[in-house]
């Protein structure tokens, strides 16, 4: 029995103890990206945000938390009900399993596997069933004409960050997070592959949903789209699902383009502060971009984003492919496993 | 242990799901279920050592042809009391097929045999996992032994895309597209006029 | 380095293609009669390229790919009905309104699947060749896509096909199960090593990849399709149907049963003869209740591959040439007969019933005598080409012994006698009805008077097709 626990008891809790470690301080990013959305934009707007509850009202996103969970979870009389309570979950659960592979440090990641970008891109490309669950299973023509928005809109910039995704292994040789940042020791590929790194970021956009991709939701015309009849805990996990959707993506530009936790220079003051600091405040950058744009611009109409996506995106980003291909191929850069 | 344990885990739910796909009532659960089945079919390659068939698995299947399915199963009005109705008058035949090819396969399996010397004529040996990663490996045969299959491949997706778009394309008039370099190409002088407007006068 | 030179007229039609879709994309529906007109000059240097580059036996691109003489024999056979398929849809596609570039390009890709698979020398290769070249043609039969019809026949035939596709992977995973190994070079081998402890699966991977390639060939009994789909597709499409990947298909046929499963003749004889037995009846009895031409050429084209199988049933070098010579003779005579169906025209409107044909010797005495011609060879009447087509296949069944199917052979052929005779006497000696339009296209009577004078002429020179046949039958025994 001792043996048992030793050999299968002792390495089940550390993995707990590490994804706890993982997901608590995420969960308390979330609530503080929520909140911190809305004191930039205040401030963009020249206005306060919030400032009641708590210092600054710091306290504000807990207090929201609190609001939703003693609320009353409201299922439509013609709703699916598995569907409906499975989607929100879905969408939650898929934001979380990412984070298994993303590398906080050199060796500080929870699953170092081969192909950590595929798993990446693999699991933001199911982020869309959430959404068309949601939108179906509501049986609300509102939360359909979203899903429909959405589920379209993710798979066509789903592409072409596949093949922004492509150029940079092309450049590292490998599928590995860590290898993907080790490569930049030298130069972080958002210099060498400047619109590979626009592309991504706008396409992350777009795969989040957010403004000024924002029509799945879009609160003038289909009221909040996919999770309109949605109320209390189960909104709460599409909003967690959601912001920390935003997270990811911002860690994942990191990893990609801003050389994940590496320092801008390895000299003495920067290479001072541990990586996962780096790494925060890349993710922290990447993310007030995200706000800041969400404060500037209007919303696309839906043909625009559609030819933004299709007849620009796609084949830029393919010549953007064959050019970095020929010219590794040209200089004999390719990096050769 | 534990992989055995996973690996049913994997086998069964998958064998489960694939069965709730041809027996669920509504087809849109018939579809969550083969994505279900999908999913489980990954993580069977992941316990395999194929993490990149698996991957590929998740992102091709999953992502993207299974999200298609959903959306033409969504918008689809089916009457399922009338597509029930030809059932039991077709079953007979449909069952006498069915028995027929499961005896073939039974009778197929059972003296099944190899050729003696099959492991010398193996289109492509399997390299060692320990030195090269799956990723590499499906590569190197991919683009070098198989680049004829490859690229006839290519050629097929293109000409079902070229037919898709022929067969489907309609061309409807009086659509006013918007034309973004015509938009980009206007310039201050021939979009905005500066008036001095007098009091009382108006423009 | 890759050794690409035996596949250069692949790849350079298939780069033609590309740029013909290009030029079809960026200048619309306006390209068509350009794109049509490129598209058969291509296919004249592609016909070039693919004489030069054959010769001795060459195998390419990891041994998926062989050239030899004859590959380059049935891709002859394959360029000139797609190119006949393109020429006669030149003035149709317009006249219909369904004049669109995409239709010579997806010749074209088909074209490229078709030679893929007579060149195919592994499983996967010979699938991929396969499908590129159906799916190409199920979009061409729904081509005109607001006719019920059309449509109907694309789906049909997409639908069929998709199934036969089925059985045929089915088949070479069986076959690929037991060998390991999908190369036919290395199946041959295999084959000769275990000739008499095969086991049952194999057979049954044979049998499902007959059925699968006999689906192709539209023989009897997987030949459902094919009345259905030819009487619904535009008439140049069914045109082009009969011919070329009729070519394709058989070649394929053949290079499967003979260079890896070559060793198994015993087994796969009963397959071969049981197939060309069935769809001889069919097409000769099947045909003569039919009221369309369309469907009437559909049961005869049935019917002419079941002669064509009994070449494959004899399975040696005689059989085989039988075959060649057989399948280039049907291409010249359908390629008339759909020259004529073509021109069948009344104010405007294509017409399809045989009775339309009615005194066509009084009112257009040139075109009658053409189908008469083309109507008298398929009968297999000397001196005419079909007559010597059925001629070689028949000599070569009887010298491998096989009386029986012989005698059927021919007992069958008087019985379509008897439908190719009635079209003959309805237009000379029946009243005529309304007069078909006039002027015939250009293109179309090119391709007309072309293939009516091989068919009449054929007799008095030979020499060169049954040479050239009895070389590429040869290259296909040697190696």
């Amino acid at each position: 029995m001792s043996e048992f626990l030793i050999g299968y008891g002792l390495p089940a809790a550390t993995i707990v103890a590490q994804v706890l470690l993982i997901v608590v301080p995420l969960l308390v990013a979330v609530a503080f990206l929520t909140y911190a959305e809305r004191k930039v934009i205040a401030a963009i707007q020249l206005r306060k945000g919030p400032n009641v509850v708590g210092p600054f009202g710091l306290l504000q996103p807990f207090a929201d938390g609190l609001k939703l969970l003693i609320k009353e979870t409201v299922i439509p009389s013609g709703a699916n009900r598995v569907v409906f309570l499975a989607a929100p979950i879905l969408t939650f659960l898929l934001s979380l399993v990412a984070w298994a592979v993303i590398p906080f440090d050199y060796g500080l990641v929870l699953a170092d596997i081969n192909v950590g970008i595929l798993y990446l891109f693999a699991i933001s490309s199911l982020g869309v069933y959430g959404i068309i669950m949601a939108g179906w299973s509501s049986n609300s023509k509102y939360a359909f004409l979203g899903a429909l928005r959405s589920a379209a809109q993710m798979v066509s910039y789903e592409v072409s960050i596949g093949f922004v995704i492509i150029t940079v292994l092309l450049c590292v040789g490998s599928l590995n997070l860590t290898d993907i940042v080790m490569a930049q020791k030298n130069v972080w590929f958002f210099i060498p592959l400047f619109p590979m790194f626009v592309i991504f970021f706008v396409s992350a956009l777009a795969e989040t949903n957010r403004s000024p991709f924002d029509l799945p939701e879009g609160e003038s015309e289909l009221v909040a789209g996919y999770f309109v009849e949605y109320s209390s805990m189960s909104f709460a996990l599409f909003f967690l699902g959601e912001y920390s959707a935003m997270i990811l993506m911002s860690a994942m530009t990191s990893i990609l383009f801003l050389g994940g936790w590496l320092p801008p220079f390895d000299i003495a003051p920067f290479n001072w502060i541990p990586g996962p600091i780096w790494f925060a405040f890349k993710i922290a950058l990447c993310l007030f971009v995200f706000l800041w744009v969400r404060a500037t611009l209007p919303r696309y109409r839906y043909d625009q984003l559609m030819r933004l996506g299709w007849k620009v995106f796609l084949p830029f980003s393919l010549l953007w492919v064959v050019v970095t291909a020929g010219v590794l191929m040209a200089t004999g850069w390719i990096p050769r496993a | 242990m534990i992989q055995a344990i996973i690996f049913y885990l994997f086998a069964g739910v998958m064998v489960a799901s694939a069965a709730m796909v041809i027996s669920a009532r509504n087809p849109v659960h018939s579809v969550l279920f083969l994505i279900l089945a999908f999913f489980n079919a990954a993580g069977l390659f992941v316990l395999m050592g194929a993490e990149f068939l698996a991957m590929i698995l998740v992102v091709v299947y999953v992502g993207a042809v299974a999200v298609l399915f959903l959306f033409v199963v969504m918008m689809l009005d089916i009457n399922f009391a009338e597509l029930r109705q030809g059932f039991l008058r077709y079953l007979p035949i449909g069952a006498m097929v069915g028995l027929v090819l499961l005896a073939e396969l039974v009778l197929i399996a059972g003296a099944w045999a190899f050729s003696p010397d099959v492991s010398s004529t193996v289109t492509v040996p399997i390299p060692d996992p320990g030195t090269v990663t799956n990723t590499h490996a499906l590569g190197r045969i991919l683009y070098t032994d198989y680049i004829y299959a490859f690229q006839a491949a290519g050629l097929v997706l293109l000409v079902a895309m070229v037919g898709a778009i022929v067969l489907a394309l309609r061309e409807r008039a009086g659509v006013r597209r918007q034309n973004i370099a015509a938009q980009i190409a206007r310039s201050r002088a021939e979009s905005v006029q500066v008036v001095k407007v007098q009091p009382r006068q108006g423009v | 380095m890759l050794n690409l030179l035996p596949a250069v007229p692949e790849i350079v039609l298939a780069c033609l293609a590309m740029a013909l879709l290009m030029l079809g994309v960026f200048r619309g529906d306006a390209a068509a009669r350009t794109v049509s007109w490129l598209a058969l000059l291509g296919l004249g240097i592609v016909a070039i390229l693919v004489l030069s580059v054959s010769g001795t036996r060459t195998l390419v691109l990891n041994d998926m790919f062989v050239t030899d003489a004859f590959a380059a024999f049935m891709k002859i056979l394959v360029l000139l009905g797609s190119a006949a398929g393109i020429a006669m849809s030149l003035d149709y596609n317009q006249r219909e309104g369904i004049a669109r570039p995409e239709y010579a390009v997806l010749v074209l890709f088909a074209t490229i699947g078709m030679m893929m698979m007579v060149s195919a020398n592994d499983l996967i290769a010979l699938y991929v060749g396969l499908e590129l070249q159906s799916l190409s043609l199920y979009v061409v039969a729904a081509f005109r896509r607001d006719s019920l019809r059309s449509t109907e026949a694309g789906l049909k035939y997409f639908v069929l096909g998709a199934l036969s596709s089925g059985m045929l992977l089915y088949g070479a995973s069986l076959i690929y199960g037991f060998a390991g190994t999908t190369k036919f070079a290395v199946l041959a081998n295999i084959m000769v090593e275990n000739a008499e402890a095969i086991p049952l699966g194999v057979i049954f991977g044979i049998v499902f990849l007959a059925a699968g390639l006999a689906f192709k060939v539209s023989a009897a009994p997987f030949h459902m399709w094919t009345p259905d789909v030819y009487e619904g597709a535009p008439t140049p499409v069914t045109a082009f149907f009969s011919i070329a990947p009729k070519m394709a298909a058989i070649a394929l046929f053949i290079r499967v049963l003979v260079e890896p499963f070559g060793p198994l003749v015993a087994e796969w004889r009963q397959i071969v003869i049981f197939i060309a037995i069935l769809s001889m009846l069919l097409g000769a009895f099947a045909a003569i209740w039919q009221t369309n031409i369309k469907r009437l050429m559909a049961y005869s084209s049935i019917g002419h591959i079941g002669y064509a199988l009994i070449g494959l049933a004899a399975g040696d070098e005689t059989g085989i040439r039988g075959i060649l010579i057989y399948m280039a003779i049907y291409l010249f005579m359908n390629a008339a007969t759909f020259g004529v169906i073509l021109c069948m025209r009344q104010q405007g409107r294509m017409v399809e019933r045989i009775t339309d044909l009615s005194g066509l010797a009084r009112t257009q005495p040139m075109l009658a005598a053409a189908l008469a011609i083309a109507m008298f060879s398929m009968a297999g009447i000397p001196p005419l080409a079909g007559f010597f087509g059925k001629l070689y296949v028949f000599l070569a069944a009887v010298s491998a012994g096989l009386y029986t199917l012989a005698v059927i052979g021919v007992l069958t052929s008087v019985v379509a006698a008897f439908y190719y005779l009635r079209i003959v006497k309805l237009m000379y000696f029946d009243e005529p009805v309304e007069a078909f339009d006039r002027p015939i296209d250009r293109p179309l009577a090119v391709v007309l008077v072309g293939s009516t004078l091989f068919t009449l002429l054929f007799f008095a020179y030979p020499g060169p097709l049954v040479t050239s046949a009895a070389a590429a039958a040869a290259a296909l025994f040697a190696g």
